[in-house]
Parts: structure tokens; C-alpha cells; sequence
């Protein structure tokens, strides 16, 4: 390998000069990785994410940017890609997954690139990852709702509200007097049954989108 | 019938001889070195884009048209010392080993064609400094099953296979600090045609390209890029690289990415300097000898760019090829069969 150019000497002259000595380097990144590009890649929904070149279209006819400042699908991809990592964790974990699926940016892309589908892959990503640490009551809320639509293809509301308070660790609360009187009177008037009913062949359904959402 | 002189042995030269031979017409090829096929022998190019064919099928064909038929007589280590006269006689000091001789031609196709770009101008980027960066006619030639390391791509300093490897793109093109301000037309596409190779021999390795426009006019370029992005998984980064320097002993590029406004460090086995076309040195010369106009960058300038491109400053005297500014193989043919078309017309008259 050649000389260290930190320092080159030739004829006892110093050429590189002395300025990288007090001129800090104005690197913000070190080294770059596919890493969580084929990881990406593999989760359902990411495989087009290679295709993608930058051009920003996605992120230019985007519904979010008006209501979520810096929700830029470009510049997800782009992270992921390039391993960076660390901003995608701490500055785009809270946006990736405010996406509201409008799909204009996939029926837009001029390179075919699924890009609602990779926003998702992206986010799944970080939540496989485990970066958004403690789950909110609204993701709570959301995970039990999917898993009972998968489980029994209809949603039981007697069922529900007891999981979501099990989940949230909050089972006293339910047990309060103003939920209880609540919950006998939408049950006397019919708004709720003890029992939900059952849909007739969903064990098989419920088999086929378990496995597709693997 | 009269004999027309054509200056150089690459694939301009050799189209426009053939084609002007198949007309009728005696034809004197000057090659300056002991080969034919010019930069694509010289330097051994193994695969042409778009189509991954190789060079050799198409520079074979060429040749062999041109040694094959009788009415060219080929010249190989001679040059053009000297012209006289005026169309439609030009009288042509011809030197090679044996001595000089004088010889009249009824008209004169320049095809002189271009040299790569040397990089060792562009001291950041390190070439002649640190081994392990190299140009993309370098790397051409370590592809070639018959180049010096047997189709294997090797790190010079240590023979060894890089798993990391850079590709700069616009070295020595696009620039005016080296004074060319031109695009080099065929850097973007090599680049990735090359990428491609490596990823297709070297499955594991990682390839990055660093350019700051992939311009991918010609036939089935744009798709070869889509091809490397999506096949091959090469990572494009927009942002020149700006320089290469050691660190831990290793090789260490530094760029902006531009999309994403952050300066990397980035730690690679190898550097690629996509090289693009200067004037070559027989260009030069050829203008100096014959007394026509150059452009600013020493290419050769058409009398219209537009009405008459295969024509010189000087009648009689017709130009072709990479001697006019940087072309691909694929348009240097056409151009070769083009300036024989504007010849065999020019002597009727």
C-alpha cells in the first residue's frame, strides 16, 4: 500500500500541509452499509425498494407534507439504503409510520416502485427493531383490534375493550363505577351482546391471512 | 481510380476503409502502432454496453473486413510526417521503420480517434499515489479472460479480490480545472456496465457509484441502469467524489451525498475513476500535420456541425469519429460508414 497521505514527506518537504491538523473534516457519517437494505428488501411489501432513483416524486405529490412536516418517503428510502441508521431511528422513527396509504406516490413512480408498500416495509422495520419502545394506547388499541379481525373476522366489543385494558395494564379502571353502569346499559338496550356471534368458516380465512401477514 | 488515405486503425478508420474498398477504391490505412482496433485493442475491452456483447464480436468483424480485402493496403507502424498539395491531390510523407516514402492520395479521411483521460492530474482523487485506484480502461483490461490478471478483478497493491469497491464518475470530464468542460458521453454507461460484470462475477461484493448525473442517452443505457439498480443492487450516490485519502491503512473516499446534504467518509477496497475521452495525441498531431481547425479542447472541428460534420476545415480532407469530440463504438461505425459515403461522393466530382 502507498504512504499514509495524513502526512507525506517527499525531499523533506511536508506536502499535505499542516491544515488538516486544525481543520476538523466536516464528515458527518462514516462508511455505508446495504445491511438494512436487505432486510428492507425481505419484509413484505419491500422488495421494490431497489428500484427506486431519487427522482422525489413520491415526496413531492405526497397528502402528508402539509400536515406532517418532513414525511419524505425519498428520503426514507434513501436512508435505508444507505445504512443510515441512526437519523432514520432519530428523526424519521415517529414519521415513517404516519403514512395515510393514499397511494398517489405508487401509482406516480416512474420506476415502478411500490412506494406506500416500502414506507410500510420501512416502518415494520423499525418496529421489528423495537425503537418505539412503550406502546401507546392507540397502538394498543390497534394491535388488538387487527389480531381479533384475523381471529374471529368480526369485532367484539365486550371482548375488546376487556383486552385493551388488559393490554394497557389497566384492568382496575374498567372496573370503575361509570364503566360498569356504561357497559349494563348499552347491554340492556342492545348495543353490545355478552356473546359475538361467529362466522361461519373463518378458522380457514383466518389461516390464509396469518399466513400472508407472516 | 484514386487511392484515398485514411489516418488510423480503429473501428472509425477500419469501417470507413472497408466501406470505401467495397465502393472501389484503393485505400492506404496508416496505423501508427503494430495493431488494428485502436483503443479497443489497446486496452483489451471485454464487453460493450449496452447489450454485454463482446468487444471482440464487433471489433473482429471490422478488422478482419478490412485485412481480408484487397484493395487496402494496410500500414501499421507508420505516421504522416507531411502533406502537400490540395484536393483533389494530396501528396503524403508516409515514416515508418523502413524509411520514408511519398505517396498521392485523391483525398484524406482523418479518424485519430481519442486517448482515456490520465487521472494523475486529479491528485486528490490519488491515481499514482495509492495502487488500489485505478481507471476504468484498467479495469477493462483485468476483465478480458486475456488481460493480465485472466478476467479476474485484482487489487493491484496486493492481489487480492475487493469486496468494496467505488466508482468515481467525470474524471477529467466536466471539469474545467483540467480544462474539460465537455461531457465524455460514455463514462456513465461503462460505469455501469462494469458494475454490472463485477457484481456478476463477484456476487458478494458491494459496488457504489458516486456521479452527479447518470446520463443514459443511448440505446438501452437508461435500461441497463434500471438493470444494475434493481438486478444487481448497485448503490448510486449522487455526489461528485471530491477525494481519496488513507486511513488504517485503508482506502478512504470522501463525497457529499447530495440528496441527503451529508459529507460521508466512506472505507472501500478499490477506487474506479471512470475516466473520460481526451484528444489523443494522433489527433493532435493530424491537425498540426494536415492544417485543420481544432475545437478548444483539441478535438477536431467539423466545417458544420450540423450540414457537412464529416468535413474538415480544408477540402479533401474529411473527419471521423472519437478525433471529433468523445463517441461510443456503436456511433463511430456509423460514422465510419458516413465519412466513406461523403469520400466515394467528393471523388466523383
Amino acid at each position: 500500500m502507498a504512504e499514509n497521505t495524513d502526512k507525506m514527506v517527499i525531499d523533506g518537504v511536508e506536502l499535505t500541509g499542516i491544515w488538516k491538523e486544525f481543520l476538523p473534516s466536516r464528515i458527518l457519517y462514516e462508511d455505508v452499509t446495504t445491511e438494512f437494505l436487505d432486510e428492507v428488501k425481505k419484509l413484505p411489501g419491500g422488495s421494490t425498494i431497489v428500484k427506486c432513483y431519487q427522482c422525489g416524486t413520491c415526496s413531492g405529490g405526497c397528502t402528508l407534507p402539509d400536515f406532517v412536516d418532513k414525511f419524505n418517503p425519498r428520503r426514507f428510502i434513501d436512508l435505508v439504503r444507505r445504512g443510515h441508521y441512526d437519523i432514520l431511528v432519530n428523526e424519521n422513527k415517529d414519521l415513517v409510520w404516519k403514512c395515510v396509504s393514499c397511494q398517489r406516490c405508487t401509482h406516480r413512480c416512474p420506476r415502478g416502485v411500490n412506494t406506500q408498500e416500502v414506507v410500510r416495509a420501512i416502518a415494520k422495520f423499525l418496529e421489528n427493531r423495537k425503537v418505539f419502545g412503550k406502546i401507546t394506547n392507540d397502538e394498543a388499541f390497534d394491535e388488538i383490534f387487527m389480531d381479533e379481525v384475523i381471529e374471529d373476522g368480526r369485532i367484539d366489543e365486550v371482548k375488546i375493550v376487556k383486552d385493551f385494558y388488559s393490554k394497557t395494564g389497566r384492568l382496575k379502571d374498567m372496573m370503575s363505577a361509570d364503566q360498569i353502569s356504561l357497559g349494563f346499559k348499552m347491554l340492556t338496550s342492545g348495543r353490545i351482546k355478552l356473546f359475538g356471534g361467529r362466522i361461519k368458516d373463518w378458522k380457514k380465512v383466518s389461516q390464509r391471512l396469518k399466513e400472508e401477514l407472516q | 481510380m484514386k487511392t484515398v488515405l485514411v489516418i488510423g486503425g480503429g473501428v472509425t478508420g477500419l469501417k470507413a476503409a472497408s466501406e470505401l474498398a467495397e465502393m472501389g477504391y484503393n485505400v492506404s490505412l496508416v496505423e501508427k502502432e503494430d495493431y488494428l482496433g485502436g483503443q479497443v485493442t489497446k486496452h483489451k475491452y471485454y464487453k460493450l454496453a449496452p447489450d454485454l456483447r463482446l468487444a471482440g464480436d464487433v471489433i473482429y468483424p471490422v478488422i478482419k473486413a478490412v485485412e481480408s480485402n484487397s484493395n487496402i493496403k494496410v500500414l501499421k507502424h507508420s505516421q504522416i510526417t507531411a502533406v502537400s498539395g490540395a484536393a483533389p491531390e494530396f501528396k503524403a510523407k508516409i515514416k515508418n521503420s523502413k524509411g520514408e516514402s511519398e505517396e498521392t492520395f485523391g483525398a484524406i479521411v482523418v479518424a485519430t480517434g481519442f486517448d482515456h483521460f490520465d487521472p494523475t492530474v486529479k491528485q486528490e482523487y490519488g491515481y499514482g499515489r495509492f495502487k488500489d485506484v485505478v481507471t476504468n480502461a484498467e479495469v477493462e483490461e483485468m476483465l478480458n479472460p486475456n488481460g493480465p490478471t485472466k478476467g479476474e478483478l485484482k487489487r493491484p497493491s496486493d492481489g487480492k479480490t475487493p469486496k468494496k469497491i467505488a466508482i468515481f464518475q467525470c474524471v477529467g470530464s466536466r471539469d474545467r480545472q483540467v480544462g474539460n468542460p465537455y461531457c465524455c458521453r460514455v463514462g456513465c454507461v461503462v460505469s455501469t456496465k462494469q458494475a454490472i460484470e463485477i457484481k456478476e462475477k463477484y456476487p458478494d461484493s458491494e459496488v457504489y457509484v458516486y456521479y452527479m448525473d447518470m446520463r443514459m442517452f443511448g440505446r438501452g443505457w437508461e435500461e441497463l441502469y434500471g438493470k444494475a439498480m434493481e438486478d444487481y443492487e448497485i448503490i448510486f450516490t449522487r455526489g461528485r467524489g471530491a477525494e481519496v485519502t488513507l486511513k488504517n491503512q485503508q482506502l478512504s473516499l470522501r463525497a457529499e451525498e447530495t440528496i441527503m446534504d451529508r459529507p460521508i467518509q466512506h472505507s472501500v477496497d478499490m477506487i474506479i475513476l471512470a475516466a473520460g475521452m481526451a484528444a489523443g495525441e494522433g489527433t493532435i498531431d493530424a491537425a498540426k500535420v494536415l492544417g485543420i481547425k481544432q475545437n478548444d479542447y483539441g478535438f477536431l472541428a467539423p466545417k458544420d456541425d450540423f450540414l457537412s460534420p464529416n468535413e474538415s476545415s480544408k477540402p479533401g480532407i474529411f473527419i471521423a469519429g472519437a478525433d471529433k469530440g468523445p463517441m461510443d463504438i456503436e456511433n463511430c461505425i456509423v460514422e465510419g460508414a458516413a465519412v466513406a459515403a461523403k469520400v466515394a461522393g467528393s471523388l466523383k466530382n
